[in-house]
């Protein structure tokens, strides 16, 4: 089993211990009349990374949402790096920038090239100049393996070469936080890996990383800890090892056995 | 009385006499037309009571004819000590009207962005004033190049309503010469023609700009 892992066990430090990244107590949101979200509890510690799965319309994206405060929630907590997020706050746009996030469908800014989709944030939110942002923007392509498309316009690039500029852009502003929130879900099949093997490379380096995805095989080469979400509950929480050889949850089992065809 | 071909091409720099005022009124008002449109539109997008004020008031100048509006400005007004020189009723009476409908163009030019486009720049820390100035807006002026295009030209072609409160442009003076010779056939043609052909100019204007729009923000 442990064959599978990509961390390397002898140099990884693990989960750090001290002031969790993220403390999420009691939460509960409604969509309306629908509670999205059900007395979510979850706490993430610095260097952890999670794996969110579970069937659509189960709230998983909702809950990474509700991290960067991109959905206010209603009831309870949600503490990120220390502080509380409440609905109105004045030092949200700053607290955002400590949180990466990666999407479903990109969302790159179609009337910028790659690069400067990458420094954009870095010189108006940052005040950055324009060289020292390029060469932090130039060293997170490159990590990314995709430097030389970075006169490029999005639509010139491919599926899984524009996530990789996506998660270049989000590494750029150096966040503590990386939420992915389905990101090779609109992937063809053949663009899936590079975008997961850049994902692994970021576990490996230690990034505290909270993932919603279907991609079993990452979750068991990456994760800490998978959870495992059912109409706006977590039902299961386990490490890799224990969540596909012994899931306690008949929800899970069902689950598991679907999409592990 | 048949059509005078030379009589046509002899009246030609009196009609053009209008010309200037033609192309002045045009350019202001599609400047104040925009400027007024993306106001509204803005204000619209503001908290309750603005955001109802703001649809009837679009609603309403979109309601009611150019020639009421023109006509109220220039001789109801008088009557409560609001004396406006023609030309500026004339510009502004324009940009007001052709305002509740580039009100319209802006507002499907803002909802065509995806959500996305939003939350990708909260997400990076951006500032709600950034987040319009660099991600929003050009993405608007792309989505907007083409309608906001075809009301620059209308502007244009309703620059003749202008005789009704005395400025002179292209085609009182073509009416001009009409009344003058009784002639009316090739007054009518020529102001026809010059119409046409700065309409067309217009136009392929705007067609340049959206192309250029086009080559640095391709989706």
């Amino acid at each position: 089993m442990n064959a599978l892992r990509a961390i390397d066990p002898a140099t990884d430090k693990g989960p750090a211990t001290g002031r969790p990244a993220v403390e999420i107590r009691h939460l509960s949101k409604w969509f309306g009349d629908f509670q999205v979200l059900k007395d979510v509890n979850l706490t993430v510690r610095n260097g952890e990374r999670i794996v969110i799965c579970g069937p659509s319309g189960s709230g998983k994206s909702t809950l990474i949402r509700c991290i960067n405060h991109l959905e206010a929630h209603q009831e309870g907590e949600v503490i990120v790096n220390g502080t509380e997020l409440k609905a109105g706050m004045k030092n949200l746009p700053a607290l955002r920038r400590d949180i990466g996030m990666v999407f479903q469908q990109f969302n790159l800014f179609p009337h910028l090239t790659v690069l400067e989709n990458c420094t954009l944030a870095l010189v108006r939110a940052k005040k950055m100049s324009k060289a020292e942002a390029k060469e932090i923007a130039m060293r997170n392509l490159e990590k990314v393996r995709i430097p030389e498309q970075a006169e490029k316009y999005p639509s010139q690039l491919s599926g899984g070469q524009q996530q990789r500029v996506a998660i270049a852009r989000a590494l750029c502003m150096s966040p503590k936080i990386m939420l992915f929130d389905e990101p090779t879900s609109a992937l063809d099949p053949e663009m899936i890996k590079e975008v997961l093997d850049v994902m692994t490379a970021l576990a490996c380096e230690g990034m505290t990383m909270l993932c919603v995805t279907h991609e079993m095989g990452f979750a068991r080469e990456v994760a800490d800890r998978i959870i495992f979400m059912d109409q706006g509950e977590i039902v299961e929480e386990a490490p890799p090892q224990k969540f596909f050889g012994a899931p306690e949850a008949g929800r899970t089992r069902r689950f598991l056995d679907q999409i592990l065809h | 009385m048949s059509f005078d071909l030379s009589f046509a091409i002899r009246i030609i720099p009196q009609v053009l006499e209008g010309l200037g005022n033609t192309i002045l009124v045009t350019v202001l008002a599609s400047f104040g037309a925009a400027l007024l449109g993306f106001t509204w539109e803005i204000l619209r997008r503001s908290a309750k009571p603005m955001r109802y004020l703001m649809r009837f008031v679009i609603d309403f100048i979109r309601s009611t004819p150019v020639l009421v509006q023109l006509y109220f400005m220039f001789f109801v007004l008088p009557y409560y000590g609001i004396l406006l020189p023609a030309m500026f009723v004339g510009i502004f009476g324009l940009s007001f009207y052709y305002s509740g409908y580039l009100a319209e163009v802006f507002k499907a030019g803002i909802d065509a962005i995806p959500r996305g486009q939003y939350e990708a720049a909260q997400s990076l820390g951006l500032s709600s004033f950034d987040t319009i100035v660099f991600v929003i807006t050009p993405q608007m002026l792309r989505n907007i190049a083409a309608p906001m295009g075809s009301y620059f030209v209308s502007i244009l072609k309703a620059t003749p309503y202008l005789a009704v409160i005395a400025v002179p442009e292209m085609l009182g003076s073509a009416f001009d010469v009409a009344s003058e010779t009784y002639r009316y056939a090739e007054p009518m043609l020529v102001a026809g023609i010059l119409f046409l052909i700065l309409a067309l100019t217009v136009a392929q204007l705007v067609q340049r700009l959206e192309k250029r729009l086009m080559l640095s923000t391709r989706r």
